[in-house]
């Protein structure tokens, strides 16, 4: 069966992989979205169907032919970096990067939905995604900075290629310093 | 400079609160210290996470995402039970099941592995495992072989009360208490007879687990005799020595490589059943194999921190002067473990002349307890610190004050000085910040429903690091940088501050350094990322190495200008000659061709000085009377840990560990039924985790400075500390809010309704 990820169509056989985030995964190469539960209870599988976010871990493969997904592989154009994924970086919103992928997509698909929405809306919208290490504060502070319009900060850090500290530099303020 | 003859001295380390005499080697000459005065560029700023890029992508590479051709995957079969013995087991029905290739049982593994016996002693043991093509026959083969255990189930204990009741069920063979561990300084009967206000409670904390999101995984290949394992570790080193001894391969033939992982928090600190369970599949079927717990196993069997009961006296004078606490305290460990210590903060928090602790082990039909983020310290804190506001309540004394009243101003459990302990400026800053003491609110209205408190708690933790750490700089011909350490980053942000230090020491511009960690057969050995330890260990290693090799450098460029060394320096990538830029790191390393400029460094004995890194935090909540909710409004944290080298990584671990406390303090709580002896919320969803729907506004930060009596870097460890003084600051705003104390967490809205109740 045929599904379209990350605007290509690709070919998927749903008895090797019953659900789609072993689809992506085990026959795309696509290993962004990652396993944390297998239930659903945490959100690092999560990509987006049709525009809708869905935990690929719960998402029959068989039941999306001909559906368009997204993963966090798809979210850059080329070798720009999405806003989303430039204030991510900017604002240290990754520490392990386990959960990063699905929270990328979420904040993704709220500001779609909501380009200027509330700290209360930006933590209800993303409250189904877990991340262990503590990063919610600083996700916060980069899906607000898309909102305010502020991303700037991400734009030089998307730029420079892996391992682009030096470009970043100084770019971030002491962020914790009294 | 090399040639200097290594001696080699005794250092004691401090490892999540154990104290440990090493044998280390002096290294060939130390840096200057970089003081607080020290102009330094990069080290201290914060520039941007160096692998923040492939996280972004999804290109950062995890374990479970290593694929090797023909592949394997394997699944272990975990016992249901708590205790007994397996009577009956069926291997063949799983082996002739579709695409499984392999299928270990009882006896199949060597005993050192500890793998697949029939005695079972707590619900989750690993009794057996299979291995197919695709984890999803794996999966079906592994459920037909559950299906055909059979055991003779005998009497368990899961509970503390059980254990240490009278006819209570043999844990273990040769008892289930350790002795006590008494440890008592001064004279306590003396102390509590002096003492003009005595309180006594008991407090309770729950078995939290760990609940990183990349459960516990390995994969294993083995090229003729020699083993090459993919693990999500905190220890590549210590994995490669368990697997050579569980196995008996030499460690020369063991390679343990780690790129990403997802989260440790103390429960990846060795090899476990998934490592030797994929290695000995991958030796028998001449496949590689991958072996991932699954999110059941995850939550059942990797580990936890464990449970405390503590009977807290807390004894001073009506001016608040301590004079004795008393701990006596009950930690039931599971099956296994050391114990971390409640004690320990005890004896160092606070300068009290009388100090008794008494700990005793239980051990319980329950997995083994793990290193959890501030090991016996985050149990410990919620008693000592929940005894000192009640202490204050009881005088009726700011609870700062009483702190201050009581500050430690040397190390009270070693008498020695502290290199650096600026605690009392952490309350100072801390209160500015919080508002402190105006917020305090006053006693609540009987009528008011939604009621807000504040309160605060403080913590110390041992964070000096040590010895044994080695790294290597090395300046390629193009005149980029590679910092070379086995050490691993658990999404702390090793890479980055690593190639912060070497860029400081080398002069050399940041984007051209590159730091390359995780691999034990091509780097040189670190410890493991436990203790708070990797920055204050690994950290002088690597400054140690960049200023050799700049040594070596500028030695070449003096030689190919003709200049006396003496009047050259280095600063972003270029040699300057007395102030004036000379030639670039790219020219002349492109001059010198494959000459190789290398630097070795290693980490020093330690001084003989206590090294802690210390905190104090403020929160403000929110309580329902009428439903018990509990909601943290804002938490207030300042802590000193000499030179923050990132303070916007050093600020994300202030979050996390924050994060982490108050998921401690409101939610997290493993639940084993009683009667059965089987976790009943081994899942995501019945073991609560904060989400961002949780977090208050948090305001963390370090006090700026440095600490150079403790290493040449001046850096302490930051990653466990801010975990410890959350859970008893909320419960302390708790208490604050209602009026009365809830001495047991979580603080479940049960346990809070309860405790409105009386």
């Amino acid at each position: 069966m045929q599904l379209t990820v990350n605007g290509t169509p690709r070919d998927v056989d749903p008895s090797r992989s019953p659900t789609l985030l072993a689809a992506l995964r085990d026959q795309l190469g696509l290993t962004g979205a990652k396993l944390g539960c297998d239930h659903g209870e945490c959100g690092a599988c999560t990509v987006r169907l049709d525009g809708d976010l869905v935990y690929a871990c719960l998402t029959l493969t068989a039941a999306v032919e001909g559906a368009q997904v997204q993963t966090v592989e798809g979210l850059a154009d080329g070798t720009t970096l999405h806003p989303v994924q430039q204030a991510f970086i900017a604002h240290d919103a990754a520490q392990c990067g386990y959960c990063t992928p699905g929270q990328l997509l979420a904040a993704t698909a709220l500001l779609e939905k909501n380009p200027h929405p509330t700290d209360d809306e930006i933590r209800a919208a993303m409250s189904g995604n877990l991340c262990r290490c503590g990063t919610y504060p600083k996700i916060i502070t980069a899906i607000r900075a898309i909102s305010d319009g502020a991303a700037a900060g991400g734009a030089a850090a998307g730029g420079a290629a892996a391992g682009g500290a030096a470009a970043g530099g100084a770019a971030l303020s002491a962020g914790g310093a009294s | 400079m090399t040639d200097k003859r290594a001696r080699f001295v005794q250092t004691t380390v401090e490892v999540e609160g154990r104290t440990e005499t090493r044998v280390v080697e002096v290294p060939a000459f130390e840096p200057a210290p970089w003081t607080a005065d020290t102009p330094l560029s990069i080290v201290g700023t914060s520039p941007l996470r160096v692998d923040a890029h492939e996280k972004v992508t999804g290109r950062a590479r995890y374990t479970a995402d290593i694929v090797r051709p023909g592949m394997l995957h394997a699944i272990i079969v975990r016992a249901p039970i708590a205790k007994g013995a397996i009577t009956s087991i069926t291997l063949d029905g799983a082996r002739a099941m579709p695409g499984v290739r392999g299928v270990m049982g009882p006896g199949d593994a060597p005993p050192t592995t500890r793998l697949f016996r029939r005695e079972v002693s707590y619900f989750g043991q690993p009794l057996a495992a299979v291995c197919a093509e695709t984890l999803e026959q794996a999966e079906r083969a592994a459920a037909v072989l559950a299906a055909s255990l059979a055991f003779d189930v005998a009497p368990h204990a899961v509970t503390v009360d059980d254990a240490i009741a009278a006819d209570a069920p043999r844990v273990r063979s040769a008892g289930n208490t350790t002795a006590p561990d008494v440890v008592e300084r001064g004279d306590v009967a003396r102390g509590l007879s002096d003492a003009e206000v005595t309180i006594t409670r008991e407090y309770r904390t729950p078995v939290a687990l760990h609940s990183a999101l990349e459960p516990h995984g390995a994969v294993c290949e083995w090229n003729d005799d020699h083993l090459t394992i993919w693990e999500s570790t905190q220890g590549i080193f210590r994995v490669r020595k368990d697997v050579s001894q569980a196995l008996g391969v030499p460690q020369a033939k063991v390679r343990v490589l780690k790129d990403y992982m997802g989260g440790g928090f103390g429960a990846k600190n060795g090899a476990g059943a998934h490592t030797y369970t994929a290695a000995l599949f991958a030796r028998t079927l001449g496949a590689p194999v991958r072996c991932v717990n699954s999110r059941r196993a995850e939550q059942t069997d990797s580990g936890n921190r464990p449970a405390t009961v503590q009977k807290v006296t807390i004894a001073a004078r009506r001016d608040g002067s301590l004079t004795a606490l008393v701990l006596d305290a009950l930690i039931p460990l599971g099956i296994s473990g050391w114990e971390g210590g409640p004690a320990q903060i005890f004896h160092e928090m606070y300068a009290c002349p009388n100090v008794r602790t008494t700990e005793t082990c239980v051990y319980i039909n329950a997995s083994g307890m793990q290193a959890f983020r501030g090991p016996g310290y985050v149990e410990g804190a919620f008693a000592l610190e929940g005894a000192m506001n009640a202490l204050a309540r009881a005088l009726q004394m700011d609870p700062v004050a009483l702190r201050l009243r009581n500050l430690a101003t040397r190390d009270q459990r070693a008498n020695r000085e502290f290199s650096g302990n600026r605690l009392d400026e952490c309350y100072a800053e801390g209160m500015k910040r919080f508002g402190w003491p105006s917020t305090i609110h006053p006693l609540p209205s009987a009528l008011s429903r939604v009621k807000r408190g504040v309160g605060v708690a403080a913590q110390t933790w041992p964070t000096g690091g040590g010895p044994p750490s080695y790294a290597h700089v090395r300046i390629n011909s193009d005149g980029s940088v590679d910092v070379l350490a086995g050490t691993q980053d658990l999404g702390t942000g090793a890479r980055t501050i690593f190639a912060q230090i070497a860029a400081e020491a080398l002069g050399a511009s940041l984007g051209t350094v590159r730091t390359v960690i995780g691999d034990t057969e091509r780097l040189p050995y670190t410890g493991n990322s436990w203790g708070s330890m990797t920055t204050p260990s690994v950290g002088p290693a690597v400054r140690m190495a960049a200023e050799e090799a700049k040594t070596h450098l500028l030695e070449a460029a003096a030689q190919m200008l003709d200049v006396p060394v003496e009047t050259l320096t280095t600063r972003d990538s270029q040699v300057l000659s007395s102030g004036v830029v000379q030639i670039s790191f790219v020219e002349l390393c492109k001059r010198l061709g494959n000459v190789q400029i290398l630097g070795r460094g290693s980490r020093g004995p330690n001084p003989e000085l206590a090294i802690v890194t210390v905190g104090a935090q403020f929160a403000e909540v929110e309580v329902d009377s009428e439903t018990g909710v509990v909601r943290v409004l804002r938490i207030v944290a300042v802590h000193d840990g000499g030179r923050i080298i990132n303070p916007a990584l050093a600020e994300s671990q202030l979050h996390g560990g924050i994060i982490q406390g108050i998921g401690y303090a409101l939610f997290e709580e493993r639940h084993i039924d009683r009667e059965r002896g089987v976790t009943l919320n081994a899942n995501l969803h019945d073991y609560k985790v904060p989400t961002m729907a949780d977090i208050p506004a948090i305001d963390a930060s370090f006090l700026v400075g440095a600490d150079p009596a403790a290493n040449h870097i001046g850096a302490r460890g930051i990653a466990e500390p801010p975990i410890i003084p959350t859970a008893p600051a909320i419960a302390a705003a708790v208490a604050n809010a209602l009026g009365v104390e809830v001495c047991a967490i979580p603080l479940t809205p049960w346990r809070v309704l309860g405790a409105i109740a009386g």
